[in-house]
């Protein structure tokens, strides 16, 4: 081992130390410390970042022989042959050890290794220099295709064939550890492992049956391909990327909303997987699918990524712009893009440069913020858009059509404009006036009482116009609310007067301007009703509800408008004081002030259309004395044509809704798209969003060497090309995070371990490769292939080293007894949702249907706030007995039953899921009323294809476990089939070991 | 880097390790045993506790701290003139109005002379044991990111809850019981649901378990629904079935932990089905008892969406039912009184008449609080019993409309007993209004009052940490000073 006098960097001796062999690491605990092997990694990994030739805190510096120990010996950092006289020693030791400051302590292996270095003298050779060069990391190193390790020894020596360079990887590390690999496991074990594995669902007894009757050599390779081909292949694994990018159907937080357009996404990821997507256009098409691929169903469906997380509904709709608040909220939603998309295709854990430069990877706080600018003008959001490309593309060229059209006629408008002076703009602002709102359903419902179960309650609503005024009519308007399915006329009262004072207790000369008396009154929609005054002088318009109006299973008073109108046709109730007997005040859809604020759904339907028609004649006439009589008519000819556009536009089917990353869509509240606008981004001091500093454009991370993290793009670069540019720094060959990510993430999912464990975090926090050449050669292939899942599942599931057995031997286990080396396959415990599919699988009650909106395992009450009610699911309603990944997940209020099993948390971003083994689990796999009725199914689909309580166990065994019942099971099961009955015994396979666990 | 060959899985586990010493590797040798109802997650304490359980009372919707424990004479004397604290005040949902009294008296109680408001007079025999801290600050006042910041230390979703934290650090008492209960309000739950109580990236097993006494079935899924039910016999005989099957599977797999595991998880579970229902049977209680916590109150003639009478019953029997887990071995329960911010109200968001709504929630906490304090004194529990008491924020001095108040992130209090809390102090003061921090600079968060719930119950809190996505994570995050002056 050479050191080069110049450069000794922490890249040479972290190499030495990875290809450390066995024999030397089992021998160095007798046998002398050697400063470039042991201490070096030790002194490199966790003291030069702070204590080094750049920075040296405390001036200490450990980066070479003469500033760590020096001749000065009072320095005390490291005193040869006195470790309890050393500071090194007594900062790194204790239960609370001082250093490294904010990182993990040292183990005590690495203590007592410095130990015995500085008891056995300290040497330290001159030649060797620490330098930490924050770029020089295992992840962030290029990726180039290594060595296949060529197989020594043969088939006797371990046991095993080396089938494929997965298995030369991991066969030289075992040799080194001194490992013997496990015998190839029997075929039962094979097809079962493959199964869940690949689709998450257990063999059926025929495909079982076919698969041990299959002579041929080539049967296994058959059934990895007949699995892989499969729809349920991508409804297995998408689950795993989902878990990834914290999808769930409602928005989280208070209120917890749901999110009905959420589902296009997932099922993005599940037929991305099923048609084996290059990766590199995967991951285009979640950053920038509008951007790579416009017009295209993938380009927009699979934005949803972006917006998969949490959203805070009040905060985004009710909180006010331009309040700290928002600011913090903003600040919040992005910082979850920045997480997800950095931590799952990248592996970094960029979001720790927050409040502050990364403290250990080269990640600074600008950086940070950078990333946060390339998604500065996204909002979570439902983005509509056209399934069929060629809709897309002839709505664009429509839209395009119109827009040239509508230029031309802007044209003229300004013009007119200028010429029609100030009498146009007079007709104009009185036509705007009488239209407003036009369309939709304004946010500002109106006044709404508080809820009785009364329909005969009181109610009223008055409003005071501030002085005696004479009145000749009163409207009352209905609000538009779809709760409860209602819609048009909501909570406009059955039956109720109308009255009028000059007192605001009614007390006395009260005037009836209308009363209903004991008729029921007709809702009118959002038609407004319009009740004639008598001229009478009045300050106060009271409504009292006599008999309330319906709403689900109680009775409500709601208006939308009061219009009260002077003689002059003036509407004079317009920001009156508003009183009431209650009121429920949620803005901005139901307050009292919402009554007199001129806003209402039906407003052009009011006999206002009068006057505006009287306006727009008007107009005409105007206009066309103005342009002259051909211009007219050619101005009316680009009026028709735009018309005609529109209504063409409005022919196309539908377009579809995919809840995504967007820049356009319906407002509501104070939640407005940006328009493709960015909002701007500063570094934020300690990430307190009332220190805004420096303003920061878009860019990516700058630690991968030879991959620039900047890009130029033009001063008017879209923001789509900005998170384009993103998504080419990630799939760029030069990129070695991306590469090692994912293949790392998918060997994870096959042996339950990733050779680096940390699968979102590749940073010095993460964990080091077990296997690095091993994951490098898979990276590779993956970069440098066809970009596929499927070719890296192949390689993975048809290496000798994936059908060992999973049995245990003492030997091996006191080398290596957490497997990391592969001797055996790791046995797996089943996730939630392989749970529920294969219960419902083994029951014969699974439902294949694949995709569209999710079914609902709860019962469900909107009112302003949801509420998910688990105890009202029916586990016999068929819509819930399709797979577990097409359920409606809700974030505030998961499934316990899943949650229990350790389902992931819609509301974290999941690398990994928990894996627990508690009473409550115990409890929820015996009682839950799904398990009991499926066991009840499970019972009678055996029953009706076997007669003997024998041959019915025999089935029920060979359903759920795929194999016959010993002799031993038999006694103690046929036993309790007599006293309890055949679904008690299912009841009990369902909670068995062998149904939860994979060999 | 270093990966000895002769490495235990012990040493493989610590080579991997998940940062602070102790606490993580625990973790994890922990989930390799997967052992249900096993110890803690840290391997022994940072120093000598004073609690051994906690308990939270959680005011959902924002309690207002003027109207019940923060009493300030300025508001009385000030009642219906402009409101101007000298500074442009910017509200939730409305602008300021007048200066508003709470509708009801304040009295003095104790050795410590503290004022509490009639609103919540059963609390005041209590006074001498409880601290008092009235500069807290939220960070935030929409109440989600609020209820979350006061339940789990972060503003946003994905954030451990505090009990799931102490179930993390200190392990349970009991195989018998689930290690933190948590009993929601009977009407439904608070903004962010059951993530309030989640475990979220800590191991499932530490989430809150769900108890509502009021419920036919007060746990999910302890006993079969009655068509499938076998009676305990049958049970029995079939999990002694089940317990034959899988050792049988077991024999053939020998050096895998996680199938004993799982066997004697089913045992523990069948001991839950005996044990809890015989730790929720309240009504066994003896009357005086029923009584203290006010269980048979009939409902008073007020009128509104909520009677100080039923607030009473259902919140006298979750402190009740929260005395009996904590004398059987449970470590950490939290209570809720209030629910969504749905209509008609059912919770302590009071925008529109603090009287109509604070009045019954505020005679049934206080209440049952008192009855659960005094009740654990006389049984010796008190004194390693921490209660804590909080809301998501608090609510200005002003008016809203002419009767409500609106939302005040900038001041709130929160109340402290037992398990060592030094009883009849008031640290940290509001200003003249009970709108801001008297001392702006230095208020107290939700850091600091969980760093010295950790610290009382023997764990340093800046040792308490979970490797999560790079970063170890914490209760308390960067922040938190337990609080010396009230222990």
């Amino acid at each position: 081992m050479v050191f080069p006098s110049s450069i000794r960097s922490v890249a040479c001796i972290a190499f030495f130390a990875c290809a450390l062999t066995a024999s030397f690491c089992q021998t160095l605990l007798a046998e002398d410390v050697d400063f470039r092997v042991d201490v070096a990694a030790i002194l490199s990994k966790h003291c030069v970042r702070c204590h080094g030739d750049s920075k040296s805190e405390g001036e200490v510096n450990l980066s070479k022989r003469g500033s760590a120990i020096g001749s000065d010996k009072d320095s005390g950092v490291i005193v040869p042959r006195s470790p309890d006289q050393s500071l090194l020693i007594e900062v790194v030791s204790g239960e609370k050890p001082q250093m490294p400051k904010g990182g993990s302590p040292l183990s005590e292996r690495e203590i007592d290794v410095l130990r015995r270095w500085i008891e056995q003298g300290a040497a330290w050779p001159e030649d060797v220099e620490l330098r930490d060069d924050p770029l020089d990391w295992w992840s962030l190193r290029p990726l180039q295709r290594p060595e296949v390790p060529t197989a020594v020894g043969g088939e006797d020596l371990h046991s095993m064939r080396i089938r494929n360079p997965i298995d030369a990887f991991v066969n030289a590390r075992r040799m080194e550890k001194g490992l013997r690999g496990n015998p190839e496991a029997d075929r039962r074990t094979l097809i079962r492992r493959l199964y869940f594995d690949l689709v998450g669902l257990p063999p059926s007894p025929e495909e079982v049956d076919q698969f041990l009757g299959d002579s041929s050599p080539n049967a296994y390779e058959e059934l990895v391909e007949r699995l892989l081909a499969s729809p349920r292949y991508g409804e297995r694994w998408a689950r795993h990327w989902l878990d990834a990018v914290h999808y769930g159907d409602t928005h989280g937080y208070d209120k917890d909303k749901l999110r009905p357009n959420a589902w296009p996404y997932r099922d993005y990821v599940i037929r991305s997987l099923n048609q084996d997507k290059p990766y590199g256009q995967f991951v285009r098409e979640q950053i920038a699918g509008d951007h790579f691929y416009p017009d295209t169903r993938d380009g927009v469906e699979g934005l949803g990524m972006l917006a998969a997380g949490p959203f805070d509904f009040v905060g985004q709709i009710e909180v006010s712009n331009g309040t700290i608040e928002k600011a913090r909220v903003k600040n919040i939603d992005r910082d979850d893009m920045v997480s997800t998309v950095m931590n799952t295709f990248v592996s970094m854990t960029a979001q720790c440069a927050r409040c502050h430069d990364h403290k250990f990877d080269p990640i600074q706080q600008k950086e940070y913020y950078q990333l946060q600018a390339v998604f500065a003008a996204v909002d979570r959001a439902d983005r509509s858009y056209d399934e069929d490309p060629q809709v897309a593309a002839r709505r664009r060229t429509l839209q395009a059509e119109r827009e040239g059209l509508q230029t031309s006629l802007e044209a003229i408008r300004r013009e007119l404009k200028e010429r029609g002076g100030e009498e146009l703009a007079s007709i104009d602002q009185q036509i705007e006036l009488l239209q407003k709102p036009s369309k939709g359903v304004p946010p500002e419902f109106g006044y709404h009482s508080a809820i009785t179960n009364e329909p005969s309650d009181t109610k009223w609503v008055k409003v005071d116009l501030g002085h005696d005024v004479s009145i000749a009519r009163i409207g009352l308007a209905a609000p538009n609310d779809d709760f409860a399915g209602i819609g048009p006329g909501f909570g406009f009262p059955v039956r109720f007067r109308i009255e009028g004072s000059k007192d605001t207790e009614f007390s006395n000369g009260v005037v009836s301007i209308f009363d209903s008396g004991e008729t029921d009154f007709a809702n009118p929609g959002v038609t407004p009703r319009w009740f004639e005054a008598k001229g009478d002088s009045i300050r106060y318009v009271r409504i009292t509800a006599t008999k309330l109006a319906p709403r689900s299973n109680d009775y409500i008073f709601a208006l939308s408008e009061l219009m009260v109108l002077d003689e002059s046709g003036k509407n004079i109730a317009l920001g009156g004081k508003v009183s009431s007997l209650d009121s429920i005040e949620a803005p901005i859809r139901w307050g009292a002030k919402n009554l007199i604020d001129g806003i209402y759904p039906g407003r052009d339907l009011s006999d206002s259309e009068g006057s505006l028609e009287a306006f727009r004649t008007k107009r005409v006439s105007l206009v066309q004395s103005l342009l002259g009589e051909d211009r007219w008519e050619a101005f009316q000819s680009l009026q028709s044509q735009v018309q005609k556009i529109e209504s063409q536009i409005a022919g196309l089917p539908k377009p579809k809704f995919v809840y995504a990353a967007a820049t356009d869509f319906a407002p509501a509240g104070s939640f407005v798209a940006t328009g493709g606008k960015p909002r701007p981004i500063h570094i934020l001091a300690r990430g307190s969003e009332t220190a805004a500093m420096e303003l920061v454009s878009p860019a990516a991370l700058h630690c991968v060497s030879d991959l620039p993290g900047d890009w130029t793009l033009s001063q008017d670069a879209t923001e789509r090309e900005h998170r384009g540019a993103l998504a080419e720094w990630i799939v760029h060959p030069k990129n070695p995070l991306t590469w090692r990510s994912v293949v790392n993430r998918i060997w994870y999912h096959h042996f339950g371990r990733g050779i680096v464990e940390s699968l979102n975090d590749f940073g010095r926090m993460g964990s080091d490769p077990t296997h690095p050449e091993l994951l490098d050669w898979l990276a590779c292939e993956m970069r440098d292939g066809k970009q596929s899942f499927k070719d890296i599942h192949r390689w993975i599931v048809l290496s000798s080293t994936y059908r060992q057995s999973s049995a245990h031997s003492p030997e091996n286990e006191s080398i290596d007894a957490g497997n990391l080396y592969l001797w055996r396959m790791n046995r797996r415990k089943l996730d939630a949702e392989s749970v529920r599919d294969s219960i419902l699988q083994t029951s014969g009650k699974l439902r294949l249907d694949a995709g569209g909106p999710g079914y609902n395992l709860f019962g469900l009450i909107d009112d302003h706030s949801p509420h998910y009610l688990y105890d009202q699911y029916d586990p016999d309603d068929p819509r819930g007995h399709r797979r577990a990944i097409y359920r409606f997940i809700v974030r505030s209020v998961p499934d316990p039953w899943m949650s229990v099993l350790d389902c992931a948390d819609a509301t974290v971003l999941v690398d990994r899921r928990n894996e627990t083994l508690t009473a409550l689990q115990a409890l929820a796999m015996l009682n839950n009323p799904f398990v009991l009725r499926m066991s009840d199914h499970f019972a009678t689909r055996v029953e009706s294809k076997c007669d003997s309580p024998s041959d019915r166990l025999a089935y029920a065994f060979r359903l759920a476990f795929q194999r016959e019942p010993t002799e031993r099971e038999r006694a103690i099961l046929l036993e309790l089939v007599r006293e309890h009955g055949l679904p008690q015994v299912c009841r009990s396979l369902f909670n068995a070991n062998e149904f939860i666990f994979v060999d | 880097m270093f990966q000895a060959k002769n490495t235990s899985r012990r040493e493989w586990l610590e080579n991997l390790s998940i940062g602070a010493g102790g606490l993580g590797l625990a973790l994890l040798l922990k989930k390799d045993n997967l052992l249900a109802g096993s110890t803690g997650g840290i391997s022994g304490l940072h120093h000598p506790a004073k609690a051994k359980r906690v308990v939270q009372l959680f005011m959902s919707g924002a309690a207002s701290q003027c109207d019940t424990f923060d009493y300030k004479p300025k508001l009385i004397t000030e009642h219906g003139k402009d409101w101007d604290p000298g500074e442009k005040v910017e509200l939730f949902q409305s602008t300021p109005g007048k200066t508003m009294k709470s509708p009801w008296d304040w009295k003095q109680y104790g050795g410590c002379g503290k004022w509490i408001n009639d609103c919540v007079a059963p609390l005041g025999a209590c006074v001498d044991d409880i601290a008092f801290v009235h500069n807290m600050v939220s960070k935030t006042n929409v109440h989600g990111p609020a209820t979350f910041m006061q339940s789990t230390g972060f503003v946003l979703p994905g954030f451990p809850s505090m009990g799931a934290w102490v179930s993390y650090g200190l392990g349970s008492e009991t195989d018998d019981l689930p290690t933190f209960v948590v009993l929601p309000d009977p009407r439904g739950f608070a903004p962010n649901g059951p993530k309030n109580w989640g475990a979220a990236f800590l191991p499932a097993e530490h989430q809150g378990t769900m108890i509502q006494p009021n419920r036919e079935s007060p746990i999910d899924d302890l006993f079969p629904s009655n068509q499938g039910s076998l009676g305990p016999e049958g049970e029995r005989r079939l999990q002694s079935a089940l317990s034959e099957i899988n050792r049988e599977h077991a024999r053939e797999r020998e050096g895998d932990s996680r199938l004993a595991a799982r066997i004697r998880s089913y045992e523990l579970a069948a001991r839950m089905q005996l044990s809890a229902p015989e730790a929720l049977k309240w009504s066994d209680e003896p009357q005086h008892i029923l009584d203290l916590y006010g269980i048979e109150v009939p409902n008073s003639s007020t009128e509104g969406p909520m009677n100080d009478g039923e607030e009473t019953r259902h919140f006298g029997r979750n402190c009740l039912v929260a005395r009996r887990l904590l004398e059987r071995g449970v470590r950490c329960i939290q209570i809720w009184s209030g629910a969504d911010n749905g209509f008609p109200r059912r919770n302590w968001d009071s925008h529109e008449d603090i009287s109509r709504d604070h009045w019954p929630l505020g005679m049934g906490m206080a209440r049952g609080a008192s009855a659960l304090i005094q009740d654990l004194k006389q049984r010796g529990m008190l004194e390693d019993t921490l209660i804590l008491w909080t809301t998501e924020f608090g609510r200005m001095p002003c008016s809203q409309g002419s009767l409500g108040r609106d939302h005040n992130p900038f001041v709130f209090t929160n109340w402290l007993a037992g398990g060592g809390i030094r009883g009849g102090a008031t640290y940290g003061e509001s200003d003249e209004w009970s709108y801001k921090p008297a001392q702006p600079e230095s208020p107290t968060y939700c850091y600091d009052i969980h760093a010295t719930m950790l610290h009382l119950l023997g764990i340093d809190h800046e040792r308490l940490t979970f490797r999560h996505n790079g970063i170890d994570r914490r209760l308390t995050d960067v922040h938190g000073r337990v609080l010396r002056e009230i222990i």
